[in-house]
């Protein structure tokens, strides 16, 4: 068979990434995101402030928890995976590769 | 028990060769205590006199860590009516000498050395002994030479001055690195302890959340004088908080004159300190905890508030409170480190300009973060962090290096005594 469109990203597969202005691990992790995004332009992130978006933290249970963190969340929304703290940039962008068709 | 501790002190008493003050002989006794630096710097002038005087012949006895030698104290301050508050405590002939500072007691017992040379004195110590209570008559004899008041303690333990550590050449604190050369290590263990301790303390990247909250407020200001002036009263207010509470810290210790059990005190707060860094460090990941902490939420609610007035004077009064109170509060978490590090000063009995340097120094180098964040992030108008990856290694390597010091503190005081 012949494929006549080369097949898409997933569209919907999403980060939400939690932090705070107040956290230095947080403000690390920024740059690496923001690669990551330019590279992976498919790839849907949603940044949360732990100090202002209290929906957010309360839904994801992130109180008490090591922040930075990011919740990988598949097509339906469900968690995937949860990271805590720093993480390479290379884990990240092999952990979006792994997960992207989910 | 009781019988056995009198008849060991006998013994002690009857080997001692003190004394008679046998003519053109001086003999000189020394109580001291190891980890005093004042006795320390009292043993290193007695040795240079012993040098200069053939006829002296200092007798020494540790008290710290030879309890028959604090009883032999004890018993000498009975005899001489005289209180003994601490050490060193010193005896010539019928004078004796508390505590020691070199511009006021060493000419005083250069002056009583003198005096007995030129006359006979009495050894009011050798009276003592003759009362000691043992049924064989005491026949101390006069060392013939120094070493042979090693025999006073042999058994119990203490050193005599000239058989004792402070003999060792100073050469052997020397060594050579390339391109630096020959480097005494006496002199810059201090220095090096001082940049080691101070990055262990200061590397706790979670201790920044306030200039990090502030700084995200200031690079939003349109006066950057304004952003300047605000960033930099905070800094440096912490800077200062730091260096008062560590300033305070050492002349409580040196006003306390390094009574034994503040010692072993802070050498308790080193070992629990350390125990409970170990264990922060211990399988945790690099990050922040996520807490509300209605404090924190007050804090960043008074930072807003300072910053959003509209004259500069109270703007910058707010900032200088709160970060007044916020180093305060922070200083909970890392009262150990400091502490140590200043009793660990106190001990070398710096001079004490030397002594401030060394804390400024230790201070550089735990606001090393703070700097970098505080420059970086205002020349870049970017909100700036550092790695956490290292904070857990900091509180590892750090939680040991205060197990380390808190048993040295303990057990082997004068170990951390450099110069």
């Amino acid at each position: 068979m012949i494929r006549l469109f080369p097949r898409l990203p997933p569209s919907s597969m999403k980060v939400l990434k939690f932090g705070a202005v107040w956290c230095p691990g947080c403000l690390v992790m920024k740059p690496r995101w923001k690669e990551i995004e330019a590279e992976h332009p498919w790839l849907k992130t949603e940044y949360h402030d732990f100090d202002t978006d209290k929906e957010a933290v309360q839904t994801y249970k992130i109180d008490h928890t090591l922040m930075p963190a990011f919740v990988f969340l598949d097509t339906q929304g469900n968690e995937l995976l949860r990271l805590n703290g720093e993480v390479e940039k290379e884990k990240l962008v092999s952990l979006i590769e792994k997960y992207k068709d989910q | 028990m009781h019988c056995l501790a009198s008849l060991l002190l006998s013994a002690v008493l009857l080997l001692c060769p003190v004394a008679a003050a046998a003519e053109g002989q001086v003999h000189l006794y020394f109580f001291w205590g190891d980890g005093c630096p004042h006795c320390a710097a009292e043993r290193e002038a007695l040795r240079e006199l012993e040098a200069l005087y053939p006829q002296l012949y200092v007798h020494d006895f540790e008290v710290y860590s030879h309890p028959v030698n604090a009883r032999l104290l004890q018993r000498v301050g009975e005899a001489l009516r005289q209180d003994i508050g601490g050490v060193p405590f010193t005896v010539i002939a019928d004078r004796t000498f508390v505590g020691f500072a070199p511009s006021v007691t060493l000419p005083q017992i250069t002056g009583r050395i003198e005096e007995c040379l030129g006359s006979t004195c009495h050894d009011s110590l050798v009276t003592l002994l003759q009362q000691s209570p043992s049924d064989s008559e005491p026949t101390p004899q006069p060392p013939a030479v120094p070493s042979s008041a090693a025999a006073i303690v042999t058994g119990t333990g203490a050193t005599d001055i000239l058989s004792g550590d402070i003999s060792q050449p100073s050469s052997s604190f020397r060594f050579s690195i390339p391109l630096l050369g020959e480097i005494d290590a006496r002199f810059i263990s201090l220095p090096v302890l001082a940049v080691v301790m101070g990055m262990l303390d200061g590397f706790n990247p979670c201790a920044l959340w306030t200039l990090l909250f502030l700084l995200s407020l200031l690079i939003g200001m349109t006066s950057r004088i304004r952003m300047w002036l605000l960033g930099s009263a905070f800094v440096v207010t912490s800077a200062l908080v730091y260096f008062f509470f560590m300033t305070a810290w050492l002349q409580l210790i040196l006003f306390l004159g390094f009574i034994f059990w503040v010692r072993l005190a802070i050498g308790g707060l080193a070992l629990v300190g350390g125990a409970y860094s170990v264990s922060k460090g211990w399988g945790k990941g690099s990050g922040c905890i996520a807490e509300e902490g209605v404090q924190r939420k007050r804090i960043f609610d008074r930072i807003r508030e300072a910053v959003s007035q509209r004259s500069l004077i109270p703007a910058l009064t707010g900032i200088v409170v709160l970060a007044f109170a916020v180093n305060l509060i922070e200083l909970v978490c890392s009262a150990g480190l400091p502490a140590v590090f200043t009793q660990i000063l106190a001990l070398n009995d710096l001079p004490l300009w030397q002594s401030y340097a060394l804390i400024i120094l230790y201070l550089l180098f735990f606001m090393i973060d703070d700097l970098f964040v505080f420059f970086v992030t205002m020349a870049t108008l970017e909100m700036t962090g550092v790695t956490m990856k290292y904070a857990r290694i900091s509180r590892l390597v750090g939680g040991a290096l205060m197990i380390g010091i808190g048993i040295l503190l303990i057990f082997r005081p004068g170990w951390l005594m450099f110069g």
